[in-house]
């Protein structure tokens, strides 16, 4: 339990024993080598960024929507409650404070403390999209009321599928580190989706700021 | 690092694996019909699909070409035109230009850095693999009630969200997902491509070590990296709007359709670059093998593909001139598109001057990056013209912007297709072609693309829509003639297809450097090995392109010759 | 492999040469530039002349480039050929600064020039006045959207005609509003007076202002003779203005697609004298309200009779009432 975030001597995944493994299975030379050097993290980071456009482009077509639709908030809505959005906000962007103990917890080789913190950012996150379901119950418009319904829902609808994706992650790694006798050899995959969480709450704050803080016109 | 792993010298895997040739090991066909992880199978089993629905975007052209030969709608019913246009489109695009691309990026990249693979050979499967199925997604459209979008490529909402029939499962919607679906899937090359570039390099290969195909196809997903987003964003509300009843683009309930046109546009004018970019690397790879001279300014070739990406992403309003937009948006975007000549003239100087004193060999790939460079110098004469606002005007929309595309991205990009096939094809099939059918399949596509490519900016001049499926009369001399050439493009297919398929078959062997080529993947047996030069990677001590310099490219040049010729 | 051969051939042009071969393209190009003209269609607006000028500038320095690079290219082909089983390489030319500064200034110049005259002759033009977007009805706080209705709300036939103007004054003063409406498929305008065709008659040599509304897609407002295009936007209304400058009968094209029959979308302005404007007008005014002659109804009603084979596509909206219709027969200029 020791060499916890250190690469393993073979990595595991590769058939350490060549066995008849059959013709989807058969990884190929490139793969039994298992020499090329990992670059996990650059490809994920190009991703991210990658990514973060698409929110760029959601957040601006908000933005040119809520300034130039001649109809913003459909008939009897007066705007969105802050209040409860507020403490889930806050849940979620302390869960990346959490999330980066684990991390470090890692780093040091304590594994159960790692889990410890890993499982707390995930309950937070649980907490949060719970919370999102809550409102969306509640909400006294829905997906065609609109522009401006149809933004929101997009708009938090695809936040809330990356929290998701995120939570699922979480949960491949805790159960990993559960196996018994098996390394931890995905250092970087933690660093990965600790850097996916990051993303997720800072692409929040800004949603937060722009739909619920962002209400008048 | 890593590398520790893999000393152990008791254990090579591959040689276990010799007595049953496995599906999956090299030399058994039957690897290119499986998840295979080597890039270099991935590349062919791109192209070769990729061919095939050029096959089919042809046919359908073809279809369309009979239809406008005459001036009513006689041969198909209008809605049936739309459809095939709009599929043209689409598969061309979607279907052929992105992944043959993406065969090329994978087939080159990894040798002509010094790389074993792709940095992620997994993703790079799966990408792949995605092709096929969204193919058929967008194939399936044909088959559902109401037949496939008729739209356009363009899908520009009100008119792409009206779903005539009403049913859930409609030819629009298989299309949204068809492109949603590609765009994940050039989303995960990109990723893998930069990658690759960025951190597998050979030693000693710098950034200005670099072969211009690596910086024009790392310019060419960049830009990929950050417009498919947009589109992405555009789509998904396009979706929404079209099935599930909201109103993003629908004035009725406050939406904007120019909103769509902006995300649209956004990447797509960008997309034309992410095509044409790694063709202007093949331009630069070629034009010193077959001139046999340096690429005359190396440097100022390979930034000039940055600042393309730069400009491109700023140009994307001159799709939308007559739209609404205001005189100083106008004015703004005519002054960034025509900017974009200035980085592409460097590079078109730079090629005609490293022809200027070269010993010039008109084998079939040069005559095509010749006729490509002809050609293209044509696109852009009339793109300049496109840029400025009053002739845009006028001819936006018609038949004149019809001409220029497809001058770009047939006479341009298609031609620098077919020469990297013919330059490449002994590297990666290990077989020579045959150089009198490549010579006729070059004529024949030339005589054929200018017959019908150029006729068509004259009706556009005349004031012929684009898009139409009746024209009137004043315009059908320019559309029998285009429909002449289109007939031809298909006739030039057949010595393609034949030299193709005849070479690889019983070609003569290649020599692993039969061009007298300089650079990493000419170092390699034809075919390269699966994971290229393995672990003895050569040191790259010079610039590429060294020809007629006497300089060797990597350390202990002649060994690497050497190990060559004995595989 | 590299060897650095010299060979005494390939000797380059002479300055003389190279000035006569430079006189040559500038013959080549302002012959062209000429030519371009007769590529376009007759010239009936006042802005059709600055976008041929601008037309055949472009062309001429287009041609010069294209027929410059040419050139060159040729001549390499003819002196800087391989002889057969020839393998040595060509002069190990690398770059040249000074050369490689020129040809990134020189086009930059030419293009920021081209730019620069280019935003005279827009805010010359200037044809397009402000836009304006409709409010349209309330969305339901909770109900689902009907999809895809294909109708306005302003499209119940409430449009806002300004009435009560004097069509025809005898100064230069602007005519109109007249109304340009587009549906699937038809176009019909209405007129101050309130008078509705499926042609446009113009008065030559007077300023128009029109007011484009789309019912249901994009559709594009193009008359090839006038040199000018404009989108009509669902949900908006446009204000566009123009002058046509010359009599004659010319073809107004739907320019942006708009579905199944795009292609028929296409009508007739006639444009004439001041006087024949009012007589039109006049007599447009007594003749009742029928249906517009309307070819994609046509072809749609044939499609129906043969059972309704092709692929999908919204019916076409019935055609405009209107005063005077298009009659398929007439010919036009351009």
């Amino acid at each position: 339990m020791t060499s916890l975030s250190q690469p393993a001597a073979t990595p595991p995944g590769t058939p350490a024993l060549p066995s008849p493994i059959g013709p989807e299975h058969d990884p190929g030379p490139s793969h039994a080598h298992g020499a090329h050097p990992d670059h996990t993290l650059t490809g994920f980071v190009i991703f991210l960024a990658s990514e973060s456009l698409i929110f760029l482009a959601l957040f601006v077509g908000y933005a040119v929507f809520k300034s130039s639709a001649p109809l913003w908030l459909p008939a009897g809505v007066e705007g969105l409650e802050v209040r409860e959005p507020l403490i889930n906000t806050v849940v979620l962007v302390s869960s990346s404070l959490v999330i980066w103990l684990a991390e470090r917890a890692l780093h040091r080789q304590r594994l159960g403390e790692f889990r410890a913190w890993w499982l707390l950012t995930m309950a937070m996150g649980t907490y949060f999209v719970v919370g999102q379901a809550i409102e969306w119950q509640h909400l006294p418009f829905g997906l065609a009321s609109g522009v401006f319904g149809a933004s929101f829902y997009l708009l938090t609808g695809f936040h809330g599928l990356h929290v998701l994706t995120g939570l699922a992650l979480m949960a491949f790694f805790l159960v990993r580190s559960l196996r018994p006798g098996l390394v931890l050899p995905e250092g970087k995959g933690v660093v990965a989706v600790s850097l996916f969480w990051h993303f997720v709450d800072v692409i929040w704050v800004v949603l937060f700021v722009l739909t619920y803080v962002w209400q008048r016109r | 690092m890593a590398s520790s792993s893999t000393t152990s010298p008791s254990f090579d895997p591959r040689m276990l694996k010799e007595p049953p040739p496995l599906p999956g090991s090299p030399g058994s066909w039957r690897r290119y019909f499986s998840f295979n992880t080597d890039a270099k199978v991935i590349g062919i089993q791109y192209i070769a699909v990729a061919l095939l629905f050029l096959l089919v975007g042809g046919l359908l052209a073809m279809i369309m070409r009979g239809e406008l030969i005459t001036p009513p709608a006689d041969l198909v019913d209008p809605t049936v035109y739309n459809g095939l246009y709009t599929m043209h489109g689409t598969v061309m695009l979607f279907l052929f230009l992105f992944p043959v691309l993406n065969g090329f990026n994978n087939l080159l990249i990894p040798p002509m850095i010094g790389a074993p693979d792709m940095a992620f050979p997994r993703l790079n499967a799966l990408a792949f693999w995605l092709f096929p199925v969204f193919g058929v997604i967008l194939m399936a459209s044909f088959l559902v009630p109401g037949g496939p979008s008729g739209s356009g490529w363009w899908a520009y909402p009100p008119l792409s969200t009206q779903n005539p029939l009403g049913h859930a499962l409609n030819g629009q919607l298989l299309w949204i997902l068809a492109v949603a679906v590609s765009g994940v899937s050039s989303i995960m090359g990109a990723v893998n491509f930069c990658t690759t570039i960025i951190r597998m390099r050979a030693p000693g290969m710098g950034w200005f070590k670099m072969p211009i195909f690596c910086w024009t196809a790392l310019a060419a997903q960049l830009i990929q990296l950050m417009g498919l987003p947009v589109l992405t964003a555009g789509a998904v509300m396009l979706l929404f709007d079209l099935s599930f009843g909201t109103s993003f683009f629908k004035p009725e309930g406050g939406g904007d359709p120019m909103l769509y046109q902006h995300f649209f546009w956004f990447y797509s004018h960008p997309a034309v670059y992410v095509m044409a970019l790694p063709i202007f690397g093949v331009f630069s790879e070629l034009f010193p093998v077959y001139a046999r001279k340096p690429l005359f300014g190396y440097k100022v070739v390979a930034i000039a593909s940055f600042a393309i990406t730069v400009l491109s992403l700023i140009v994307w309003v001159h799709h939308m001139f007559y739209s609404g937009t205001p005189q100083w948006m106008r004015n703004v975007f005519m002054v960034t598109t025509m900017l974009i000549a200035v980085p592409t003239g460097i590079k078109v100087f730079a090629w005609i001057a490293t022809l200027w004193r070269g010993s010039i060999r008109l084998s079939t790939p040069m005559l095509f990056c010749l006729a490509g460079l002809f050609n293209f110098i044509f696109a852009g004469i009339t793109g300049v013209m496109l840029a400025t606002v009053p002739v845009d005007i006028h001819v936006g929309n018609t038949y004149f912007v019809v001409g220029h595309f497809h001058y770009v991205i047939f006479n341009m990009i298609t031609f620098g297709v077919f020469a990297a096939i013919y330059h490449w094809f002994p590297k990666f099939t290990g077989r020579m072609y045959y150089e009198g059918l490549g010579k006729l399949h070059f004529i024949l596509t030339f005589i054929g693309s200018t017959l019908n490519f150029l006729p068509m900016h004259w009706a556009g001049l005349m004031g012929m829509p684009r898009r139409v499926a009746s024209y009137d009369p004043e315009f059908a001399s320019a559309n029998v003639l285009a429909s002449l050439g289109a007939f031809l493009l298909g006739v030039a297919t057949i010595p393609f297809l034949l030299n193709i398929v005849s070479s690889w078959v019983r070609g003569p062997k290649a020599p692993p450097n039969p061009w007298n080529a300089i650079g990493l993947e000419w170092l390699l047996p034809s075919p390269p090995p699966a994971e290229n030069f393995e672990e003895d990677v050569p040191t790259v001590i010079s610039g590429p392109y060294g020809y007629g310099l006497g300089r060797p490219l990597v350390e202990d040049q002649e060994r690497f010759e050497r190990r060559a010729l004995q595989t | 492999m590299t060897r650095t051969g010299r060979r005494q051939s390939s000797a380059g042009p002479s300055l003389v040469l190279v000035a006569a071969g430079l006189g040559l393209d500038a013959l080549a190009s302002w012959t062209m530039a000429q030519q371009s003209y007769h590529w376009l269609p007759v010239q009936a607006s006042t802005a059709a002349p600055y976008v041929d000028n601008l037309f055949a500038l472009e062309t001429g320095i287009g041609t010069f480039i294209l027929v410059g690079c040419s050139a060159v290219i040729a001549w390499t082909l003819l002196f800087n050929r391989a002889p057969k089983y020839d393998l040595d390489d060509g002069d190990p030319i690398e770059g040249n600064l000074s050369l490689e500064i020129i040809w990134t200034l020189v086009p930059l110049l030419v293009v920021l020039a081209i730019a620069w005259h280019t935003i005279g002759i827009n805010r010359t033009l200037a044809t397009l006045g402000g836009k304006q977007r409709l409010a349209t009805a309330a969305p339901t706080a909770t109900a689902s959207a009907p999809m895809a209705t294909g109708s306005l709300p302003i499209a119940t036939g409430t449009l806002p005609i300004a009435t009560g103007l004097l069509p025809i004054s005898p100064d230069n003063t602007e005519i109109g509003p007249i109304q340009v409406i587009a549906r699937q498929w038809s176009w019909e305008f209405i007129y101050p007076s309130g008078v509705r065709s499926s042609e446009l008659h113009l008065p030559v040599d007077r300023p128009i202002h029109f007011r484009l509304i789309s019912m249901d897609v994009l559709h594009g407002f193009y008359i090839p003779a006038f040199r000018l295009k404009q989108d009509l936007i669902p949900g908006s209304v446009i204000d566009y203005r123009l002058t046509p400058s010359r009599q004659g009968r010319y073809r107004l094209r739907d320019s942006m697609f708009s579905g199944g029959y795009f292609a028929t979308n296409q009508t007739d302005v006639v444009v004439e004298s001041g006087a024949d404007f009012a007589a039109w007008l006049a007599a447009a005014e007594r003749a009742p309200l029928r249906p517009s002659f309307n070819a994609a109804n046509d072809l749609w009603q044939q499609r129906l009779a043969k059972g309704n084979r092709g692929w999908a596509t919204v019916p076409p909206a019935p055609p405009p009432e209107v005063n005077v219709s298009l009659d398929p027969q007439n010919t036009h200029e351009a």
